[in-house]
């Protein structure tokens, strides 16, 4: 019983990890433009894809994917700025709308030009076990929960030290008053949106590494990633990753403890919980009643 | 009076041209009665989001609560079917009761709280095997009757069933806009705290249209159960049922009463026999994209962009 | 005078040929009713494939009556599926075949039989689809047939116990409960695990069968992104099980191909080996004219398609044989069905069943699949105990 918990608590950390990765974008953009991007997951899986293209065309892991995969992510995303800049009343609301409506043509797309079969990357290396004393998990499991975990680091260093950061951090607080100190608004968001691109695009690719995709996973991630955005609260990185790893441990608990038939039930829960019970979530500032 | 007479004359079109003309051809009356489906949930969403100032992303919630409960009792209680349609509506209503607690919650929390609220209830229909008959669903769920010799459950029935749904729904809206809850809701709209001031209940009344649009679409949920027989848990609760209303309304003016019917009709049968022709998989690509154009060219809606240009053209000569 | 009668006696001849012929010729509409669109595209394809041979075949073999299709999408969606056979109805056709997905069909074939029309799938394993006491329903298939072929196959194993891991969707669910039952029954030690169709990490339930079940044998209940997460799972594990068995769409070339470090040793239902070979000379047309439409391999999918609409076809030709096509001909002639087809003898019960119907099952080896169960249809020697890792 005790090993059974210990594994699905490991599979849980490393699962949220991963989980991390996928909310960064979104919570960071939600963070700095109060913006909400319900095409996040879509962008993503977009990055997913683009990594199974990589593999099965050119045969090569799909790490290798990266690149391409930044590139393509990290155009749509600003492109997705472009359309949300274009919004003039109402922006909440519509936006919310908007990245909705994108959501579903990213998915269509997606389904047009990929088919609706499931992928999985078939690089063995990354499917191989890792066993740490009773402990089993994937190469690509490991991987990229230390890659989001440097990511976020990364992330983090830039938000706080950085001059770029920084600029975005005071025109989410008082816009105004970033532009008489001289920054350029248009300019932060952006570059908010681009970075949440970068991250989507190495979430995509870890996706693909360890897990199953098809054309309507878009939505799923989605909602996971708002949910963990919920728990975090704003404008709190450490929280993204407390907040995904509580997600992960949360599902993997379920299906072991009780039936996998729950798995989803115990994320919504869990959400509804938080916006309850918690409404700034673990870590976030006080801005949710309205 | 000029109101009036179009509105005589959209009656009559509805009531007696289209099932005299079109009766016999089954396919396209389905297309029809599907889009009055899509019709009535996208004014419900519209009431909501206009009256109580609530964009919901989980209106599939309603739908399918409505139609489980409005099949069950007709199943396994042996209601009749007009009797269960109302109480499927009031079964929708009890999910929003249960819902409550996110009224407070801001936008976009409020609009993906309620999407936690549908994925539950799915999980429930699934596992709630003794009742709901779990993943496989229920089938054979009883049809419309026959009233006076004619076959409520026909295409033609069934038509003209749902479009006196919709019709009363419509005439509930405008009721409710011209009323006193209509008026406070409004000035809520725009400043909740001066309302407040003033003595305006402003989450009551909330709580009050949350109410009517879930019982609406309840009702919507429960027509459509019976008149395909057939409910389980993807469907009742599919992604559809939330996506298609809301393009539905966009498009068609969702702070007009009529426009998130015409809306429907329009943009259903468009993508059922155009679209769907065209991209055979992922046609509703292009209702993406058309969301995508209406929320950034004219988030009135359709006809307030057609305005906007004839009053242009005018303005030029 | 002469002349002017000759030619009325031509023309009349010529009248009553032509007449003649084009009744000789008549051309019998059928629809079929195919997810083309949808989560249902891929199956609903490879069904189709295998209705457009049956009607090549058929109207080559056949110089007296012809068949056309039309064909309806249904876009896997129950509303869509009865307004597909509305459509078809509408068209004139006598009768639909096709039809995927129990929730689908159930409601398509309800349509189907208000209107008169005889419904024949091969695509709805679901047991409340022959409880309906419709006449004009019938099935090639049931959940009963993959049931007899998995406990066949794991009464030949010999184990003691087994770990049966389903989703829990209808088809599923009961297929997995009613192995679970004759296992249970038989003296096994079974240990069932049920998962939601959200499920994407399946190493909790791996664990668990590894940890507490400790079963010789691993049953998958599920489709092919389940097998995919559920094998990869048991991989990084490596619970200590003797074979991997699982049901529908995991013994297919597709899966050798485009998995082929997951698949080696794994099981699953199979009608035909791959690469194929037909022993009869029905099978050997099946296969050929196969080829030359679609240039590749026939599948189960083509396969169940061609069979449910071949004998569709040869009822229709025996109903207007004994001109009893408008008064509900085709579904006795169907029910008085008996032939011998490429899976198995069919015949149909009162409710439209096939009782008759046992699966095959087939293992992963080397990259091809061989039938290993049951041994008079063999194609290849069992390789147990062995797993993928």
């Amino acid at each position: 019983m005790l090993e059974l918990i210990a594994q699905a608590l490991y599979s849980g950390v490393l699962q949220g990890g991963s989980y991390a990765l996928i909310a960064l974008g979104l919570a960071l953009v939600f963070g700095t433009m109060s913006v909400i991007n319900l095409a996040h997951g879509e962008l993503v899986l977009l990055a997913a894809y683009i990594a199974y293209t990589v593999e099965s065309r050119l045969g090569v892991n799909p790490v290798f994917a990266i690149p391409l995969a930044l590139l393509v992510v990290c155009l749509s995303a600003m492109l997705v700025y472009a359309l949300i800049s274009l919004i003039r009343n109402d922006r909440e609301i519509n936006t919310l709308i908007l990245t909705y409506g994108i959501g579903i043509i990213l998915t269509n797309g997606v389904l047009l030009i990929w088919s609706a079969d499931i992928h999985t990357t078939s690089s063995v290396w990354l499917q191989d076990a890792v066993v740490v004393g009773p402990l089993y998990s994937m190469h690509s499991e490991l991987l990229f929960f230390v890659v989001s975990v440097v990511l976020m680091g990364g992330l983090w260093w830039w938000l706080s030290r950085s001059w770029y950061g920084r600029a975005v951090r005071a025109v989410s607080s008082n816009r105004d008053a970033a532009k008489l100190m001289g920054i350029n608004p248009r300019l932060t968001e952006i570059i908010s949106f681009a970075v949440a691109g970068l991250l989507a695009a190495f979430a995509g690719v870890a996706l693909y590494s360890y897990g199953v995709i098809q054309p309507s996973y878009g939505h799923v991630l989605t909602v996971k990633a708002f949910i963990i955005t919920v728990l975090a609260g704003i404008g709190s990185i450490p929280g993204v990753l407390v907040g995904a790893l509580l997600l992960g441990v949360t599902e993997s608990l379920t299906v072991t403890l009780a039936s996998s038939a729950l798995q989803e039930l115990a994320g919504m829960t869990l959400f509804l919980l938080v916006l309850f019970v918690m409404p700034n979530g673990l870590f976030g500032a006080a801005r949710r009643r309205g | 009076m000029k109101a009036n007479r179009t509105t005589l004359v959209g009656l009559l079109v509805a009531y007696g041209v289209i099932p005299l003309t079109l009766g016999h051809n089954n396919y396209v009356m389905s297309l029809i009665i599907a889009s009055l489906v899509i019709g009535g949930i996208a004014l419900a969403w519209a009431l909501l989001g206009n009256m109580g100032g609530m964009v919901s992303f989980g209106h599939s919630a309603f739908f399918g609560v409505g139609a489980y409960v409005s099949a069950i009792l007709t199943l396994k209680a042996g209601v009749p079917v007009a009797v269960a349609m109302l109480l499927g509506g009031v079964g929708a209503f009890g999910a929003s009761l249960v819902m409550l607690p996110v009224l407070r919650l801001r936008g976009p929390y409020f609009a993906l709280a309620i999407l936690a609220y549908a994925h539950i209830f799915k999980i429930v229909a699934t596992e709630w095997e003794s009742v709901t008959g779990g993943a496989g669903g229920l089938s054979s769920v009883p049809r419309f009757p026959v009233l006076f010799g004619f076959d409520l459950g026909s295409k033609v029935g069934s038509y003209l069933m749902i479009l006196s749904v919709v019709l009363i729904f419509v005439v509930a809206y405008k009721w409710i806009r011209s009323s006193y809850y209509g008026l406070a809701l409004r000035a809520m709209h725009d400043s909740e705290d001066a309302t407040r001031v003033v003595g305006v209940h402003s989450t009551l009344l909330k709580a009050l249209m949350l109410f009517v649009s879930a019982f609406m679409t309840g009702v919507v949920g429960a027509f459509n159960v019976h008149y395909i027989n057939f409910l389980e848990p993807d469907y009742a609760f599919n992604g559809l049922w939330v996506a298609l209303p809301i393009v539905a309304a966009i498009f068609g003016g969702y702070r007009t009463i009529l426009g998130p019917l015409i809306g429907a009709v329009t943009v259903y049968l468009v993508d059922q026999l155009i679209f769907k022709n065209l991209i055979p998989s992922g046609h509703q690509l292009i209702l993406g994209a058309l969301l995508v154009a209406m929320i950034i060219l004219s988030p009135g809606g359709l006809l307030p962009l057609l305005r906007k240009r004839s009053r242009n053209n005018h303005a030029a000569s | 005078m002469n002349t002017f009668y000759k030619k009325l006696g031509l023309t009349a001849v010529t009248a009553l040929a032509l007449s003649a012929q084009a009744a000789l010729a008549a051309e019998f509409l059928v629809g079929a009713e195919i997810p083309l669109t949808g989560n249902l595209a891929r199956v609903g394809s490879g069904m189709n494939e295998g209705i457009s041979v049956a009607v090549e075949v058929f109207n080559k073999t056949n110089a007296k009556h012809k068949i056309k299709i039309i064909t309806a999408d249904d876009e896997s969606a129950p509303a869509k599926a009865i307004a597909a056979v509305e459509k078809l109805a509408g068209q004139g056709v006598l009768a639909i075949t096709g039809g995927y997905g129990s929730n689908n069909i159930a409601p398509a074939s309800d349509a189907a039989n208000k209107l008169g029309l005889p419904y024949i799938t091969s695509g709805g394993v679901d047991d409340a689809l022959t409880k309906r006491g419709y006449k004009t329903f019938f099935r090639i298939n049931n959940t009963q047939g993959y049931q007899k072929a998995v406990v066949g196959l794991l009464g030949d194993m010999k184990v003691k116990s087994v770990s049966i891991i389903y989703l829990t969707k209808q088809a599923t669910g009961d297929l997995a409960k009613d192995v679970q039952k004759e296992l249970e029954g038989k003296g096994l030690k079974v240990g069932t695990h049920a998962f939601d169709p959200a499920i994407n990490d399946f190493k909790p339930i791996i664990n668990k069968v590894k940890l507490q079940d400790k079963s010789e044998v691993i049953l998958m209940v599920g489709y092919e992104n389940d097998y995919v997460g559920i094998l990869r799972a048991a991989k990084v594990l490596k619970p200590d099980v003797k074979a991997m068995v699982g049901v529908w769409s995991l013994a297919t070339p597709k899966m050798a191909s485009e998995f082929p470090d997951l698949m080696p040793s794994v099981y699953g239902t199979a009608l035909l080996p791959f690469p194929a070979e037909f022993k009869t000379a029905d099978g050997k047309l099946f296969a050929d004219t196969y080829k030359k439409l679609y240039n590749k391999e026939p599948d189960y999918l083509g396969q169940f398609g061609y069979v449910q609409s071949m004998l569709l076809f040869e009822a229709i030709a025996r109903a207007a044989d004994k001109a009893t096509l408008s008064k509900g001909g085709i579904a006795q002639e169907l029910s008085k069905t008996s032939r011998d087809t490429l899976i198995g003898h069919v015949i149909f019960n009162e409710q439209g069943d096939n009782p008759n119907f046992v699966h095959r099952m087939g293992q992963h080896q080397a990259g091809k699949i061989a039938i290993v169960w049951p041994a008079n249809a063999a194609t290849g020697k069992i390789n147990f105990p062995g797993v993928p890792w």
